[in-house]
């Protein structure tokens, strides 16, 4: 089993660091929240609609909800900075005039107004995973799900990643951080769970800590 | 929605000029396939051209006696003429058949001399008989036998033909047949190999249709530019194989016009252009079309 009773309630607004070591249930549990797994007993509610009562055609418009950060980035390779950005408006129904003038927009926001043409074999780990965060940025979700996302990086591009992610949630936007990277959750010093084999062991609500 | 399509068009014609290796060799072998349906297409048509020349040689002839006037003779041919699978009767007259035979024979002098000796005219005057199909001759001879003016008739030779006429028909039947059966087994072979490329071409997109998938594409986003990435495979397929196969044809139809002197390759595909071309663009681009939308079923479950 890879979450045991687990009960966790997130406010809109709150930065969430989900901490824990590998295998402890982080990303089964940013799963359950795209319903790319559905859990076997209990319920998630996200934006108070209960997932189980999603049809299957419903769940594309969940995804749209939320914008997803992987540790692996998880770009389109033969589509270039542009249009990776641009297939998540697409698939949101945007209209050209949109795409034209918000892709270029939120590039820039990540730092990649230069690569807007490049391809994703033609960037660094860094300027990857910023262009994964526009992709993320791009339909304006309310809820931000970053898995592991400076897991490939190193403790530059990890900082500007947690950089904009606090950028991000300043504006407004729910961020969840799944990590086991003890520094930049110290750094961040907002709300800390910590999971432990399928369980939480800890919540601490305020000036969380990264501690085993 | 004008836009949603202009969108799903581009995304799929970008695919195949990115992925050029792939959309080359998927074409290619698209291509092959179709220039096989083209192939058997000019198979077919030599088939049926020497199954009908088969069946212009055989015919029923029915001599009549002597006594027969002109008119009644005439009578048994509109007799025979209402019927729809007689494609055509000849009446011979005796003096006809005379000249006929002494231009046959305009170099033999036995011949000339001895038909010279002769007061009368030796020979009969005939009904020929040709039907549409060779295995109604045994129909028209059980008429001919019942007809009223079955006593003026002096023979029939369909008892001497009716081995060779039932052996053409035998052979004219196995051709059509072996044909039809080779044609389908190919065209099955074509299809499996075209679903099987393309499906490979899938696949190694798997993952880009995951992510589609994590970033809220619905199935019909996803699949859509797939389709059309089939069906310009498809339409390049069809392309190649037409610049391909009118020269081959145009090569080959005098080698077998040689062989076969009513068989014009080139004359059948050229006067049926139109359809062809048509039927080639249509058959490629729905095999491609086709094969992308079974192919990608199985990466869509979300």
């Amino acid at each position: 089993m890879a979450l045991d009773g687990v009960s966790l309630e997130i406010k809109l607004g709150e930065l969430v660091s989900l901490v824990g070591p590998s295998g402890a249930g982080k990303s089964t549990l940013l799963k359950l929240l795209t319903r790319e797994i559905v859990p076997s007993q209990g319920e998630v509610y996200v934006d108070k609609v209960n997932l189980a009562n999603l049809s299957e055609g419903d769940v594309p418009l969940l995804r749209r909800k939320i914008g997803t950060i992987f540790q692996d980035f998880k770009l389109l390779s033969n589509k270039n900075a542009f249009e990776n950005v641009a297939f998540a408006l697409e698939v949101c129904g945007a209209s050209s005039e949109e795409i034209e003038t918000d892709v270029p927009k939120v590039l820039g926001i990540v730092g990649l107004q230069e690569k807007i043409n490049s391809f994703p074999y033609q960037m660094s780990g860094g300027e990857k995973q910023r262009l994964a965060i526009a992709r993320a940025l791009i339909h304006r979700p309310n809820i931000i799900l970053a898995d592991e996302p400076t897991g490939n990086l190193d403790m530059v591009n990890s900082y500007d990643v947690v950089k904009l992610l606090l950028k991000i949630n300043e504006l407004g936007t729910t961020v969840i951080l799944a990590t086991h990277n003890r520094e930049i959750v110290n750094s961040i010093g907002r709300r800390v769970v910590t999971m432990e084999k399928g369980k939480v062991v800890r919540d601490q609500v305020e000036e969380g800590k990264y501690i085993i | 929605m004008k836009e949603s399509l202009k969108r799903i068009f581009n995304a799929g014609w970008t695919n195949f000029k990115r992925n050029s290796y792939l959309s080359l060799g998927t074409t290619g072998v698209m291509a092959l396939v179709l220039f096989l349906f083209s192939a058997l297409l000019a198979l077919n048509f030599l088939s049926l051209k020497v199954v009908s020349s088969l069946q212009e040689k055989v015919d029923v002839t029915a001599y009549f006696k002597a006594v027969a006037t002109e008119d009644e003779i005439m009578k048994v041919k509109d007799d025979l003429s209402e019927w729809s699978q007689i494609s055509n009767v000849e009446y011979i007259s005796r003096d006809q058949a005379l000249e006929e035979f002494k231009a046959r024979h305009a170099g033999d002098i036995l011949i000339q001399d001895s038909l010279a000796e002769l007061d009368d005219n030796p020979l009969q005057a005939s009904l020929n008989i040709k039907a549409s199909n060779p295995s109604q001759y045994a129909e028209i001879v059980t008429f001919l036998e019942g007809n009223k003016f079955r006593t003026l008739v002096d023979k029939i030779n369909f008892y001497e033909n009716e081995e060779v006429i039932s052996r053409v028909e035998k052979i004219s039947q196995s051709i059509q047949n072996w044909g039809m059966l080779l044609t389908l087994g190919l065209a099955v072979i074509a299809v499996l190999i075209t679903f099987n490329t393309i499906r490979l071409t899938i696949y190694n997109q798997k993952q880009e249709i995951e992510i589609m998938r994590l970033v809220g594409g619905s199935n019909w986003h996803i699949r859509a530019p797939f389709l059309v990435e089939g069906g310009i495979y498809g339409v390049f397929a069809a392309i190649v194989t037409l610049v391909i196969f009118y020269p081959v044809i145009y090569l080959a139809s005098p080698k077998v016009e040689l062989v076969m002197p009513n068989a014009s390759l080139i004359g059948y595909f050229a006067a049926n252009a139109f359809k062809y071309i048509g039927m080639v663009l249509f058959v490629g681009t729905m095999l491609g079309v086709v094969s992308s939308a079974v192919a990608i079923r199985r990466f869509l479950k979300v």
